[in-house]
Order: structure tokens, then C-alpha cells, then sequence
């Protein structure tokens, strides 16, 4: 099969349009989802047992079933209760909502990973939970969560592959236009293939660039590798 | 080691504190009043319930039964007329005016030594950074960590890092302090450096409760000593009757064990022997 590069050049501004539109419901599901996320992780360690059973109904809901079923019950559903959105934004808001519910969970283990005693210490000082939580909890937490949040989010540039089909113009809908249009499905997608794997590997270097920051800053164990480096760096 | 005319009778009151963890009871009804200024030691063996009472005093452990009072005002109790939200409350001020020490250290690693002892004098006591900061220093003078005050904690040793816990409760200017086996988890010869800390907290009329395996360093620090044992308080009083003349059958066995490994009961330095070594 030979490649048809006009199809590059003819329908590549309309493919890259998708991609900004991939790329602006990916960002703003992230904005939405990662704060609602930790709400959750911190409602499931509520006192009060209400807030716990929803946020953990949630999550499990969210978790536990798929994610298309889930952009259908809120773009076919809602509609019938007199909730009309359009397509995009029924997108952000259950690519937010699937996504905070992992993110929850990872927030969950990291906060878990931290020393009880940690906990206990601030509390001991006279902090609030929500001061201990703030000032000596998260902070920690940070490091430890930061690898599995960047492999939720890459997941969440792929899931929202499937809003799709639900209309929105995003960049797999974009191709599918191009591959009805043209005919040509091995041009259209081998694109759009190659701008979801820009996007997640661009995403991936920079949260490595961030982890390598953050861990620098909180853990002491990179830092004195460092200054043990040091002299036999000026050695050899 | 008394704080001469000031002082207080009852200054903590801990009464028929009671306590269960699932199915085996922990704290028989034990009370103990403390008055200000007073250094008292809790010793006893392993499970004895020693650090559960000290966990309670500050509410950590919240009680089953009985209540804690410390200058008259209610830290907690059973049954607690009080709202859950002032009880909150009322207990978040009271703890920001008693300091704890635990034996893992629980020193915050993502802080350095200053901020360590800087945070929770600006986010508890509400103190300007500027304040917190000269306090901060004084504190970490105090214990002999001035110079490290840029270091993490990762980068000290066990004793140090008693020390900087020390220093983050001495900086919030505390009228009690709770210790929970300061020395345990310290390689032998890290310990004197945190019992020299103490004695001189001791000296300057600091209230203290400590729970410790060190005899030595109570029976030269204690005002008195306080025996516990399955849950109850055994036998209290002056260090020198309570270590030299045990009553109970109890107390003997229990200093006899530790006797043959490695207590001296009358040694005059504070009993341990690498004091003098620094850490």
C-alpha cells in the first residue's frame, strides 16, 4: 500500500483541529478531575459516614463500569430530564468524572504510604485534620503519587478517544471524517495514531521533568546522592 | 524540681482513665495528677499499657472512660457533654500548649530542620514567620541543633532527629510535655544526647511525663516514678524508694530483670554509660 501524501497535506488542518480539540477536553477534564479526585480520596476518610458512601459509591461506579457507557448515560440520558449539554461538554465532564475517580484511588495510596506517625505528630501539635492533611500529609504524598497520576492521564488522553461517539470533534472523529472522505483509513489513522502518542509521550516527559523537581525538593535521599556524587565526580 | 511558688497542685489530672481495644482492656481506671513543674517517669514492662495512658493525656487515645484535665480545663472525657465540633476545637487549642515526643521521632521529612519547627508555630499558633523563625532558632539552640537548621531530616542521625522533635515542641512554648520512650529506637550511643536534653528541660522546671525503659535517667531526672503494670499503677512515689525499695513483689521482679542487664542502682551519674559521649 503506498501512502497518499496529499491526503497529509489536504486534510491535515482539519485533523490538527481535532487534535485541539482532544487537547482542550483532555486539559479540562484534568483541571476538573484531579481536585474532585482528591475530594474524593478525602471524603472516603470522612467521619462522617454519609460523605463516605458517596464517595465511595462514586468511585467504585466510575471504576467499575465502562467508560462508554458512561458518556451514554449522560449524553442520551440527561436529555430526557430536560439537560441538555452539547457534546463537548458531556465530554469534559465524563472524561472528568471517569478520570477522578482513578485519580481518587491513587491519591488514596499515597496518603495511605505515609507514616501513620506523620499523622499523629501534626495532630499532636494541635493541627486540624485539615491542617495536618495540607501541611504534612499532601506534601508527602506528592512525590509517592506522581508516577501513577501521569499514568492516569496518559490513560485519559486515550479514553477520550471514545467521545467519539458521541459527536465530539475531536481528533479520532476527525480522522474517521478523513477516512470517509478519502477512502484512504491507513492515512487517516496512522496520524491521528502518531498525534495521540505526541501528545501522551510530550505529557510524559514533562511530568518526569516535574517528578524529578518534586522529588528533589521533598526527599533528601536524591539530594544527599547528589552531594555524595559530587567528590567523585572531581575525581574521575 | 518543683517551680518554686508557683506551684500547682493538680496541675494535669487524669482520672479512672479507662481503655479497651477490642475485647482486652488495656487501662483499668488508673489516675495520676501531676502538679506543675513536676517530672514524673512511667516504667513497667512491655504491653503494660504505659504509652497508652501517655497517649491519652493529650486525648491521641481517646479514652473509654474517665476523663483528663489539665489546669482545670476538660482535654477529654467519657461521657463528653460537649459538642464534637467544640470538642474539636477546644482540644486542637489544648494540644497546641502540650508538647509530644514519640519514639519513632516522627520528624517531617519533606521539611527541613528550621521549617520542622517553624510550621506548626505559624499554622497552630498563628505566629508571623519572622517570630516563628526566632523561636525556631532558639529551640534548635537550645537542644544543640542550631547548626543544622538547613539540613533535612533524612541527613540526621536518630539522635538528632529526637532532638529537632524536641525542638519543634519546645518552639510552641508548651506547659507540658508528653514523652513516649524518647530514647527506644536510638542506638546506644545516641541516647545520652537526648537525655542530656532532658535533664536540662528538667532543671528549668518543665513538666514532663516521660515514659521510659531508662532508670538511670529516671531515678536522677523523676520526681517521682510510677510503676505500671497489666493496665494499672502498681506503686508511685520518690525514685529513690520506688528504684531501691520496691514493696511489691511485682515492682522487684521487674527491676531484678532489668538489673542483670543493665541498670545500676547506684551509679551516680544518671545511670547510663556512654552519658558523657555526646551524639
Amino acid at each position: 500500500m503506498s501512502i497518499d501524501l496529499s491526503i497529509i497535506t489536504n486534510y491535515g488542518p482539519q485533523l490538527l483541529l481535532g487534535f485541539w480539540m482532544t487537547i482542550k477536553i483532555v486539559v479540562g477534564a484534568i483541571i476538573l478531575g484531579m481536585p474532585f479526585g482528591l475530594v474524593l480520596a478525602l471524603g472516603r476518610r470522612s467521619r462522617l459516614a454519609i460523605i463516605r458512601f458517596f464517595a465511595t459509591s462514586f468511585i467504585e461506579v466510575f471504576r467499575n463500569t465502562p467508560f462508554i457507557i458512561q458518556v451514554f448515560m449522560l449524553f442520551y440520558v440527561l436529555p430526557f430530564y430536560g439537560l441538555h449539554l452539547p457534546a463537548e461538554y458531556v465530554g469534559v465532564v465524563a472524561l472528568a468524572a471517569f478520570g477522578s475517580a482513578y485519580f481518587a484511588e491513587v491519591i488514596r495510596g499515597g496518603i495511605d504510604a505515609v507514616a501513620k506517625g506523620q499523622l499523629e505528630s501534626a495532630r499532636a501539635t494541635g493541627m486540624s485534620d485539615w491542617q495536618a492533611m495540607r501541611y504534612i500529609i499532601l506534601p508527602q504524598t506528592l512525590p509517592i503519587i506522581l508516577p501513577a497520576m501521569t499514568n492516569q492521564t496518559l490513560s485519559l488522553v486515550k479514553e477520550s478517544a471514545i467521545l467519539s461517539t458521541i459527536t465530539v470533534g475531536e481528533l479520532t472523529m476527525a480522522a474517521i471524517t478523513v477516512q470517509g472522505e478519502t477512502f484512504r483509513p491507513f492515512e487517516a489513522f496512522i496520524m491521528v495514531a502518531l498525534l495521540y502518542w505526541a501528545l501522551n509521550e510530550t505529557l510524559a516527559i514533562i511530568m518526569r521533568r516535574v517528578e524529578r523537581k518534586v522529588s528533589r525538593r521533598t526527599s533528601s535521599s536524591s539530594r544527599a546522592k547528589v552531594v555524595r556524587a559530587a567528590p567523585a565526580a572531581t575525581e574521575g | 524540681m518543683a517551680a518554686g511558688s508557683e506551684t500547682k497542685h493538680n496541675f494535669l489530672e487524669m482520672t479512672e482513665i479507662r481503655k479497651s481495644f477490642g475485647d482486652m482492656t488495656v487501662l483499668h481506671d488508673v489516675s495520676l495528677s501531676v502538679s506543675q513543674g513536676e517530672v514524673i517517669c512511667i516504667i513497667g514492662p512491655s504491653g503494660c499499657g504505659k504509652s497508652t495512658f501517655l497517649r491519652t493525656a493529650n486525648w491521641l487515645t481517646p479514652a473509654d472512660g474517665g476523663e483528663v484535665r489539665l489546669a482545670g480545663e476538660l482535654v477529654g472525657g467519657v461521657p463528653d457533654a460537649r459538642s464534637v465540633s467544640t470538642q474539636t476545637k477546644e482540644l486542637n487549642a489544648l494540644r497546641a500548649r502540650v508538647g509530644m515526643v514519640f519514639q519513632n521521632f516522627n520528624v517531617w521529612p519533606h521539611l527541613s530542620v528550621l521549617e520542622n519547627v517553624v510550621c506548626p508555630q505559624m499554622v497552630v499558633a498563628k505566629r508571623r514567620r519572622g517570630e516563628a523563625e526566632k523561636q525556631a532558632l532558639a529551640a534548635l539552640a537550645e537542644v544543640g541543633l542550631d547548626d543544622k537548621k538547613s539540613e533535612w531530616p533524612d541527613n540526621l542521625s536518630g539522635g538528632q532527629k529526637q532532638r529537632l522533635a524536641i525542638a519543634r515542641v519546645l518552639a510552641m512554648d508548651p506547659v507540658l510535655v508528653l514523652m513516649d520512650e524518647p530514647t527506644s529506637a536510638l542506638d546506644p550511643e545516641l541516647v545520652s544526647g537526648v537525655l542530656n536534653v532532658l535533664k536540662r528541660l528538667a532543671q528549668k522546671g518543665m513538666t514532663m511525663i516521660i515514659v521510659t525503659h531508662e532508670l538511670g535517667f529516671a531515678s536522677s531526672v523523676a520526681d517521682r516514678v510510677v510503676f505500671m503494670e497489666e493496665g494499672r499503677i502498681v506503686e508511685e512515689g520518690a525514685p529513690d524508694v520506688i528504684l531501691q525499695t520496691p514493696k511489691t513483689e511485682r515492682l522487684k521482679l521487674f527491676l531484678e530483670k532489668l538489673n542483670i542487664t543493665a541498670f545500676k542502682p547506684n551509679s551516680d551519674s544518671a545511670g547510663h554509660p556512654t552519658m558523657d559521649s555526646g551524639s
